[in-house]
């Protein structure tokens, strides 16, 4: 019976896991006009609430949607806010493009980068043909994210368009899936042919394309936090469509260095993602038969799958790395091994471990580090003395332990352990512990008498002793000289 | 027997009849110790009444949270102590840098009442300790001088001197529990000891010497000036021929045991042979090995054979010493003498090669005002005293030559050190007093000049002085006669002893009784108003910041935050390391981009400033910023420089005319930020400087003014973290300002292209 409570108990908890991100479920989504997330409706549909979803039918729920609670908003209305009283409305924002120049009161930059500072997270997309809100342009630059000038830019690519819809002006462009952008990182937006997200590496068995229609690019600027999801092909370039001249004389940028859809993660690891192109999360480009350039066969986009990642991976459905427990113990035998002590002694043995866990889709599941990582601990006051590689030890259903044993060094003084693990795609891993480390006590040296090189000058005290004792004792001992004597030398 | 002679006497002649009667000296000797004792504890609690009973200035703070940290802890842990809320992130091993003494005294005092069970804060015990002690000072002056004189005017006047002095009250009114508070006391009753081991030639006393000398070197830095002085006392008596067994007893059993006793004290451990300052003590004790070893020769062989003995020996054996002297110190196996010694030698020392040891007040050359402020009288009877000493000079007057002269020097060059001054001009002064008064007080005019009546009447036999005393000056008795010069001179010498108490007390109330913690100003109306910043400060950081916040400040602020704030610090008074004073130097005196850096790398929450400008406070940071400037300078002399944080005429200005460097500087960001919008336009005025300030008040960006105190003397700012979108703080604070980028600004040159 009992057992029976636990489980359902815990299949709960799994449930409620299981339908939201580990950021909160709550989903913003702004569009020009309410009636507009039709054309979205697959997209849109994949974050929602699953239909089937009721609490007591535990077992059935997340079996489609991804159980976002989404509510519609303009950029026009009144009632659209993102605090309330002080704290986050919604846990996302997704923001369509909009026809307006500026997004009004209720989204002015200063909304948006404080609802990142309180980790809310922002997937923005835009178009090629709508010119972007000057209010996101210039978020965006606080961000470091450039948009062409004239907030309006088209993508082309003139060898790597789709030839069914876009003959003429070849503005929708086909993409293999992104694969990772150093063989060191993580990546999540690599896609399996049939269109799943797939975390694990296998970049040699992309075969699928992503259509991105109509879309604007962005450069990005040269700061750690940004990194490109999906970068145009070496043959694109960005041009304004409504100047008129033939020729581009301002390039606003080409090549890889146009980046579609790019990812920012803040210190605190709130996420936005900029979506060039809206019309790729649209239902027209979901599952659409496209044809390369050059190619015979048409095939189907990937785009559905490649929306799921980068919602997924905006939302906090993937790549967010929890820390559960840190622990750092004395490693010495016959004394203490409490857990976390303030204080240690230089030239202690100390274990440092750590748990982490990375979330995936509905449940958390043990952390791994990629192949030609490290996961590294760092002792250090002022600057790192140890800079040691944590070791998986234990891996239970929904976690993994790192940990490394070392000796101290010979410094005494305040030090930190330290794991900063910041990687691009993986929310931010920052733990400081910090402990005292104490010189040794007076009674905690070493005898003299263990000492060989001691030896001699524990000798020469008992030979002054002795010497002065027996002097004492001969001294008082021996006959003193008859008075007479004394007299006369007197 | 004296109601007997009542009867037939006038009064007068019955007091000095009872003055005369040994039991009632003694019982009036005692009554007036225990009265100076009273006036000297009772002249050094000004503060207390008038403030309350709080710990004063810098280093007593230190002191005072040690010794609570001993009381709570006991004395293993004190010892093995590892402090690390202060200078963060190297902590202090603080059980290993201190000089114990003090804090082990109150602690047994402590423990001692609670076992008597009279319950007693240990802060009242730390304010009073070093009231209490200087009646026990008084107390070991009077000994000292009766060691001195057979006069014993001489020593109740010493002990009423000593008591009241300024020069001493200076270090040791309630609250300014320094470790001056008790080693005055031990520094004057180790040369007791020590003239009285000398004297005796008595182990006995020569071991109380070396124990009461341990203790002092558990107590006070100073004790290098005991180390010093008794082996050049003992070297001057060398030198004059006068060495006997009496001064070779009393040396060696010192030196011995001192020493042994001195290197149990972890801060002081091996330096006693290992540094310059100690070596006299060293060089002393073999010489008398080698005098005690001729002496013993001469009596052994003939006196020719003795003669080239003594040539070659001597000369070689000193030779040999000297040369492994300089060997040791070249091959580094003994430190050459340190910077604050090099600084006694050479007053512009300091300023060049140490400015942290220069940067500190009380380590300024002495002015001439402070002599007769701090002594008053005494300074005109001490060189008579001195003479006196020479008239009579024996071993012990010797002692008292030497000491006067090298504790001139040493106050001239120093200020603090004219509290080591103080108890030999109150000695000598004393001697000097009494000699006077018991000349002119004589009830009786001698009747006839001669020798002997002179010596009958002082009572006690002076023969033996008058074999030694040097026959130049040897006096000639002269008798005073006339009734009208006694009284005259009687009277002069009553007023000035009155002018000297009316003195003291003045100096005592007005100079040393401000707890500075605390600042007393005077209202219109004349009544007091107490200006409280510092603790208001102080009790905001202990309630409104985190347990393990780091507060930055200038090192002067150190021991007070750790005191009352209860919160770590970077640097602190104790400045054992010049390299993390002058980082927080740094940090004080560069741009913000600069100083954020180096702020977010020693882990910084707040940084606290001290400003006078709006009360016109002179004690504050941007008055002290050159010296910040100078440390710095000292240890990053291509990034700080002080030149140019002067105008180009060469003038410090803190208006307008400010150099760029100086307006720049996150210190005197600091200290005006905001202060403009104060006063009405274009009336900014900082009253320390008297300047007047720019409307445009400085823009912080990576700070933000996290407090000010009620009359801005404290000033305290947050750290930002790091901004959470990865802009810089410029960049993020224009941002918050309202000034929106439209457009990314171009930069010239080539386009920077992303690499992943």
């Amino acid at each position: 019976m009992r057992s029976l409570v636990s489980f359902l108990l815990l299949a709960l908890v799994a449930s409620v896991q299981a339908i939201s991100s580990s950021g909160g479920n709550r989903l913003l989504v702004i569009l020009e006009d309410v009636a507009e997330k039709d054309g979205y409706s697959k997209f849109l549909g994949d974050l929602e609430v699953p239909y089937l979803y009721k609490p007591h039918h535990l077992l059935i729920a997340s079996t489609t949607g991804r159980g976002f609670d989404i509510a519609y908003e303009t950029p026009k209305s009144e009632s659209l806010s993102l605090f309330h009283l002080g704290e986050r409305s919604y846990d996302h924002v997704l923001l369509f493009p909009t026809k307006a120049k500026g997004l009004g009161p209720n989204l002015t930059p200063n909304v948006l980068l404080e609802f990142i500072n309180a980790e809310g997270n922002i997937l923005l997309a835009l178009s090629g043909s709508t010119p972007v809100p000057s209010s996101l342009v210039s978020v965006l630059l606080e961000f470091d994210i450039h948009l062409p000038t004239d907030r309006q830019g088209l993508v082309v690519d003139h060898f790597n368009y789709d030839t069914t819809s876009a003959s003429e002006k070849h503005d929708v462009l086909l993409l293999p899936t992104p694969g990772p952008l150093r063989p060191d990182y993580k990546h999540f937006f690599s896609l399996s042919s049939s269109g799943a997200p797939d975390g694990r590496e296998r970049a040699g068995e992309r075969s699928g394309v992503v259509a991105f229609p109509n879309g604007i690019g962005q450069t990005l600027g040269q700061g750690p936090l940004l990194s490109p999801i999906l970068r145009a092909p070496s043959t694109s370039y960005s041009y304004n469509p409504k100047e008129e001249s033939e020729a581009v004389d301002d390039l606003f940028a080409s090549g890889s260095q146009l980046s579609l859809v790019s990812a920012f993660q803040a210190r605190n690891s709130a996420r936005l993602t900029v979506v060039g192109s809206a019309d790729m999360l649209s239902n027209t480009w979901f599952d659409t038969d496209v044809k390369k350039v050059g190619e015979k066969t048409s095939i189907k986009t990937l785009n559905r799958g490649f929306a799921k990642a980068v919602s997924g991976w905006t939302f906090g459905e993937i790549g967010v790395v929890r820390v559960n427990w840190v622990e750092h113990h004395l490693n010495e035998e016959g004394l203490s091994n409490a857990s976390n002590p303030k204080i240690y002694r230089i030239k202690n043995d100390v274990t440092y471990s750590v748990s982490l866990s990375e979330y995936s889709w509905d449940k958390y599941i043990p952390f791994t580090v990629p192949a030609n990582d490290e996961l590294q601990l760092e002792y250090s006051m002022l600057s790192p003395f140890n800079r040691l590689k944590l070791n998986p030890t234990i891996s239970s259903e929904d976690s993994t332990t790192y940990s490394v044993s070392f000796k101290l060094p010979d410094q005494h003084g305040i030090f930190n352990f330290l794991v900063n693990y910041k990687r691009p795609f993986l929310s931010n891993v920052f733990e400081k512990n910090t402990v005292s480390v104490r010189h040794f006590a007076h009674d905690e040296w070493p005898r003299s008498f263990v000492i060989s090189g001691a030896w001699p000058w524990i000798a020469g005290i008992g030979v002054t002793v002795t010497g002065w004792l027996a002097f004492c004792a001969v001294w008082l001992y021996s006959a003193p000289p008859a008075k007479g004597e004394s007299k006369k030398k007197q | 027997m004296a109601v007997a002679e009542g009867a037939r006497l006038t009064p007068v002649e019955l007091l000095v009849s009872l003055g005369r009667n040994p039991t009632t000296k003694t019982l009036l000797k005692i009554i007036i110790l225990v009265l100076i004792a009273t006036a000297a504890v009772a002249s050094r609690l000004f503060s207390v009444i008038r403030f309350e009973s709080i710990i004063h200035e810098f280093d007593p703070w230190f002191n005072f949270r040690a010794t609570k940290y001993l009381v709570a802890n006991g004395f293993y842990q004190f010892w093995d102590w590892f402090d690390d809320r202060t200078w963060h992130p190297l902590g202090r091993v603080t059980g290993g840098t201190l000089y114990p003494g003090l804090m082990v005294t109150s602690g047994v005092i402590y423990h001692l009442l609670r076992f008597l069970t009279v319950p007693v804060d240990i802060r009242n015990i730390c304010v009073l300790l070093a009231p209490a002690f200087s009646g026990l000072t008084a107390y070991a002056a009077y000994l000292l001088t009766n060691e001195m004189t057979t006069s014993s005017s001489a020593g109740l006047l010493a002990a009423a001197f000593m008591g009241i002095t300024p020069g001493y009250i200076s270090r040791s009114v309630a609250g300014s529990y320094d470790n001056e508070a008790i080693a005055i006391f031990l520094l004057v009753f180790t040369f007791y000891l020590w003239i009285k081991a000398l004297k005796l030639g008595s182990v006995l006393w020569g071991a109380l010497c070396a124990l009461f000398y341990g203790y002092m070197v558990a107590s006070w830095g100073g004790y290098a000036f005991i180390t010093c002085l008794v082996p050049l006392h003992a070297f001057v008596l060398v030198c004059m021929g006068r060495f006997s067994l009496r001064l070779y007893v009393a040396y060696t059993t010192w030196y011995a045991l001192g020493t042994l006793a001195s290197m149990q004290i972890p801060f002081v451990g091996f330096l006693p042979v290992r540094t310059s300052e100690h070596m006299p003590a060293l060089g002393i004790f073999g010489f008398l090995q080698l005098v005690a070893f001729l002496e013993y020769v001469r009596s052994a062989v003939p006196s020719r054979q003795f003669q080239t003995f003594l040539y070659i020996g001597l000369g070689g054996i000193f030779g040999a010493g000297l040369l492994g002297l300089v060997g040791l110190t070249a091959g580094g196996y003994i430190a050459p003498w340190s910077g604050r010694f090099y600084s006694l030698w050479d007053t512009g020392y300091a300023k060049i090669h140490i400015p942290i040891i220069a940067s500190v007040s009380e380590h300024q050359p002495t002015a001439w005002p402070a002599f007769f402020f701090d002594l008053n009288m005494l300074i005109w009877l001490f060189p008579a005293g001195v003479y006196m000493c020479f008239q009579k000079l024996e071993d012990e007057h010797v002692f008292i030559i030497v000491y006067a002269l090298f504790g001139s020097y040493f106050a001239g060059v120093m200020v603090r050190l004219m509290l080591t001054l103080t108890p030999v001009v109150c000695v000598a002064a004393a001697i000097a007093a009494s000699q006077l008064l018991d000349t002119y007080l004589q009830y009786k005019s001698p009747e006839v000049v001669d020798n002997k009546e002179e010596e009958s009447t002082d009572g006690t036999s002076k023969k033996s002085s008058k074999q030694s005393t040097l026959r130049s000056a040897s006096q000639p008795v002269v008798g005073i006669y006339t009734v009208l010069s006694k009284a005259f001179i009687a009277g002069a010498m009553t007023v000035f002893l009155l002018i000297f108490v009316q003195h003291c007390t003045w100096v005592t109330s007005n100079a040393y009784s401000s707890p500075s913690v605390v600042l007393a100003s005077r209202m219109p109306d004349g009544s007091q108003h107490i200006i409280d910043d510092y603790r208001e400060a102080y009790q905001w950081l202990r309630q409104n910041t985190k347990e393990d916040a780091k507060i930055m400040s200038w090192w002067d602020y150190g021991y007070q935050i750790g005191g009352m704030a209860d919160r770590p610090t970077l640097v602190d008074n104790n400045t054992w390391n010049n390299t993390h004073i002058a980082t927080v130097g740094k940090a004080m005196s560069s741009r913000e981009e600069v100083a954020y850096p180096i702020m977010r790398q020693h882990e910084v929450d707040y940084v606290l400033v001290v400003f006078g400008g709006l009360l016109g406070y002179s004690g504050d940071d941007i008055n002290k910023f050159l010296w910040m400037v100078r440390i710095a300078e000292g240890i990053w002399p291509d990034e700080v420089k002080e030149r140019d944080f002067f105008t180009p005429r060469g003038e410090y200005k803190v208006d307008a005319d400010a150099s760029e460097t100086m307006k720049n500087s996150l210190m005197y960001k600091m200290s005006y930020h905001n202060y403009a919008s104060l006063f009405p336009p274009g009336q900014a005025q900082d009253r320390v400087r008297g300047a007047r300030l720019p409307d445009q008040s400085p823009v912080l960006n990576s700070l933000e003014e996290a407090y000010t105190s009620e009359n801005w003397i404290i000033r305290i700012y947050k750290v930002k973290d790091l901004d959470n979108v990865g802009r810089d703080h410029a960049a993020a604070a224009s941002f918050e300002r309202g000034h929106k980028k439209k457009k990314a600004i171009k930069k010239r040159g080539p386009r920077v292209l992303r690499v992943e």
